[in-house]
């Protein structure tokens, strides 16, 4: 792994690994790896999962009409960098 | 083999399609009927594929060997529905007689603000549910649906009834699911084909008739992560202008947390499925599965 994990980035990936149930430790999650299909290989379901998983811990919700959510969801750090915007928890 | 069916429904001719449209909105139902006929006889003749499979389908249904009238009534009843469509989706439901069966169990959960997954199948005619959206009041309603359909459905609705093209939602992206799960937290009904796999698809292996099917595993997933309750709706064609629905609560609320979700989806899948077998023996003619429904399963 070339890229190391910021701390909020551990703190996501291990709730990642924990609200699927994956069978991987949250440091294998590489930070600018696609989460969906190819890379971590999430389908759309694990997808919704995640967010519901992500409203709970930060407290807000992830809207379908936001333009950028093919972005957000690219990356664990995409991922990582909407929720410290968004977050109010 | 996932593909075939794919290749299936493209093969009405576009050009044909426009004319039976073409000729049925101006000329009425009996005219484009008229052309029903000559339709089911030339995929008759020269589908092969499509009549084996409509005859491993058709030998279980009616559990006897199946005629070549057999085959014929089958593909006549799916363009029936086919044309129909057009006219439930342009509003014209005034055409049909339509008999509904257990609407009361949706109304309830609805009453309580309970957004519903309504599971349907290619069995009989899924637009026909459209009509009776009055029945459901208010409440938002919205079709999840793999994105290539979703975008020849959206041309299709577009052309005849444009306000709902935005009802349809494509799969297959993460905000298709997040607008899926806004519709149920508003209370509204999310309609779901739950009979086909794609590749790619999560399934798991139900009992249909007498041999195993594998079934997607997403539909019911869904309906687990918003703890939703999932119900049957089905439309038969009953010939003539008469179409029969039923609806059934498949589950109150489908509770699953991850670790046993897939054994608890299995029961019910199971379940849809049995329910399934059930409305093809009712009304054989309206599967419309025209594939080896029962080959991804065996192999």
């Amino acid at each position: 792994m070339t890229d190391s994990q910021t701390s909020l980035e551990q703190e996501v990936a291990a709730l990642i690994v924990q609200a699927l149930n994956l069978e991987i430790t949250p440091q294998e999650i590489a930070p600018a790896e696609p989460l969906y299909h190819e890379g971590l290989g999430l389908d759309s379901i694990d997808m919704l999962e995640l967010s519901l998983a992500i409203s709970k811990t930060y407290g807000f919700q992830l809207k379908s009409d936001a333009p950028d959510n093919a972005s957000i969801f690219s990356s664990l750090r995409s991922l990582t960098r909407h929720i410290e915007k968004s977050r109010v928890k | 083999m996932s593909q075939s069916w794919l290749s299936q429904e493209e093969r009405g001719s576009p050009l044909l399609m426009h004319l039976i449209t073409w000729i049925t909105l101006k000329l009425g139902r009996p005219a484009g009927r008229v052309l029903l006929v000559p339709i089911s006889l030339y995929f008759l003749l020269f589908s092969r594929r499509a009549r084996a499979a409509s005859r491993l389908y058709l030998r279980r249904a009616l559990a006897r060997k199946p005629r070549w009238l057999d085959i014929y009534r089958h593909y006549f009843c799916f363009s029936a529905t086919i044309l129909d469509r057009l006219y439930f989706l342009s509003g014209r439901h005034g055409h049909f007689e339509i008999d509904v069966h257990g609407v009361e169990s949706v109304q309830q959960k609805l009453r309580e603000g309970r957004g519903c997954v309504l599971l349907g199948a290619h069995l009989g005619s899924f637009e026909v549910l459209r009509s009776l959206a009055v029945q459901f009041g208010e409440v938002p309603f919205a079709i999840l649906m793999h994105v290539d359909n979703a975008q020849k459905m959206n041309a299709i609705m577009n052309s005849l009834n444009p306000a709902l093209a935005d009802s349809i939602i494509s799969m297959g992206s993460p905000d298709g699911l997040l607008r899926a799960k806004e519709v149920i937290e508003a209370g509204g009904i999310v309609g779901i084909l739950g009979d086909r796999i794609r590749p790619g698809d999560k399934t798991l292996t139900c009992r249909f008739f007498d041999a195993d099917a594998e079934l997607p595993e997403g539909p019911l997933s869904f309906a687990s992560i918003m703890h939703a309750p999932v119900v049957l709706g089905i439309g038969l064609y009953r010939g003539g202008r008469r179409y029969e629905v039923h609806f059934e609560i498949l589950a109150q609320s489908l509770d699953a947390p991850r670790a046993q979700r897939r054994e608890i989806i299995q029961g019910h899948l199971q379940q849809y499925v049995s329910r399934l077998e059930h409305y093809c023996r009712v009304a054989p003619y309206n599967w419309f599965n025209f594939y080896d429904y029962w080959a991804s399963a065996s192999r």
